[in-house]
């Protein structure tokens, strides 16, 4: 079998004392497009940055390419790319300066790639990036990170500052990267529409740890609205198994569950002497109803 | 060619799949139509490729869709019976990997996976024989 990109075991992280992540498993596969979801201040960053290697974790571990994170020999690096939530370019250089200083630690630095990125984005390669909108900072820090073609490719936050046109040029380089199966994107996002689309796997960072992980499909699989009737008046309790959240209205309810499955809430309904109806809930619907 | 919508609710392998059994059987799509690349379909429609390289490989093993080597998948000539075995098998492997994977992360050996895997086995065959038996 082959070795994950990317792999968390028990990873946990504390700042003096306070504990910011812990109990953390996962893997990213080849192919794998992540998306990463919680509140301000859940700890996706923090995550991030454990994955990064910026911070050694406080207990377990993460690897990227085999190697532990926090130690990445220089070949392993070579094959990770990354966006940080603020950008690190130098003020004083034009965007042309600053891909030669980056291209310079890359010996497979595609410049074909990211001139023609940098036309199709508008980004004027000739400017003082001192004089940059956020936008086009972010831009830049995009395409510096996909100039070396990585396998790993971590963006936190990328997308906050992008017009809809940008965004949507963004995803189809996330999906360019990702198409031939062989590389991987782990992204933050608080834009619930872009990672719907793209991640074929999510985790939802909350109370400190990965309160969800998994195939997207399988967690709109699991976490479903049930509207439910009752032609001979509703119960006074609801006893419906893995309810998150239930509302009452007269003769109706609506009750969101996790691990929904058929054949469970099927012998429910038939105790309660209720009808299920079922409906499929967005993503963000569902990153609602877990933060009630 | 396809009307999807990421937002809806309803998996977007899903909704793919779906609407190419439906063309297919509809005859909307004629046997031997090309579909398009999977990265193509994917930028189009800003979408996962893994998503569609699923939705193909689900649909080649029903029969619906064919693949030739270096050319785009097609519908197929024929609705075929069941695919051999070998390639039902190969359709695990991603999920075989996913499993292994999983426990050696929790420091399980092949005797523990093996043992929990037939006691799962034996209790899905239950809940499928009680689903099958028919309604009072």
């Amino acid at each position: 079998m082959s070795v994950p990109y990317a792999a968390a075991h028990r990873l946990g992280k504390a700042f003096y004392g306070k504990t910011v992540l812990e109990d953390v498993s996962f893997s990213v596969e080849p192919g794998d497009i992540v998306g990463v979801l919680g509140k301000n201040g859940a700890g996706k960053t923090t995550l991030l940055e454990l994955m990064l290697g910026f911070t050694p974790p406080s207990g377990g571990n993460v690897e990227l390419f085999g190697h532990a994170s926090y130690r990445l020999p220089g070949a392993a690096k070579a094959r990770l790319g990354f966006v940080p939530q603020q950008d690190e370019l130098v003020n004083q250089l034009t965007a042309a300066d600053q891909i030669g200083v980056i291209a310079s630690f890359y010996p497979r630095w595609d410049d074909e790639l990211v001139t023609r990125l940098a036309r199709e984005w508008e980004v004027d390669l000739s400017e003082r990036i001192k004089g940059m909108s956020v936008g086009q900072r972010q831009k830049l820090s995009i395409l510096l990170a996909l100039g070396h073609r990585p396998d790993l490719l971590i963006l936190d936050e990328p997308v906050a500052s992008l017009d809809p046109v940008a965004r949507r040029q963004f995803l189809e380089q996330i999906i360019n990267v990702a198409a031939d199966g062989a590389r991987s994107v782990v992204f933050s996002s608080h834009i619930v529409s872009d990672v719907e689309r793209l991640a074929n796997k999510i985790w939802i960072v909350k109370d400190h740890r990965l309160y969800w992980q998994g195939d997207f499909d399988a967690l709109k699989d699991s976490i479903v609205r049930l509207h439910v009737r009752a032609p001979r008046g509703l119960p006074d309790t609801l006893p419906i198994p893995n309810a998150l959240s239930v509302q009452r209205d007269g003769a109706t309810a609506t009750v969101v569950v996790r691990d929904w499955s058929a054949e469970l809430y099927g012998e429910t309904a038939e105790e309660l002497g209720v009808e299920l109806e079922v409906e499929p809930l967005t993503l963000e619907d569902i990153f609602l109803e877990l933060h009630r | 060619m396809f009307i999807l919508k990421p937002h809806s609710g309803v998996p977007i392998y899903r909704q793919l799949s779906e609407q190419i059994r439906r063309m297919a059987a509809s005859g909307q799509l004629q046997p031997g139509t090309e579909l398009p690349s999977i990265r193509d379909l994917a930028i189009q429609h800003a979408i996962n490729p893994m998503t569609v390289s699923k939705v193909y490989s689900l649909l080649e093993a029903e029969g619906v869709l064919e693949r030739h080597r270096g050319k785009p998948m097609t519908i197929a000539k024929l609705a075929r019976a069941q695919s051999p075995l070998g390639k039902r098998v190969q359709q695990l492997e991603p999920h075989l990997e996913q499993l292994v994977l999983a426990a050696r992360q929790l420091e399980l050996d092949e005797a523990d996976v093996t043992k929990a895997l037939r006691s799962t086995w034996e209790k899905t065959d239950e809940r499928s024989l009680r689903r099958r038996t028919p309604a009072r």
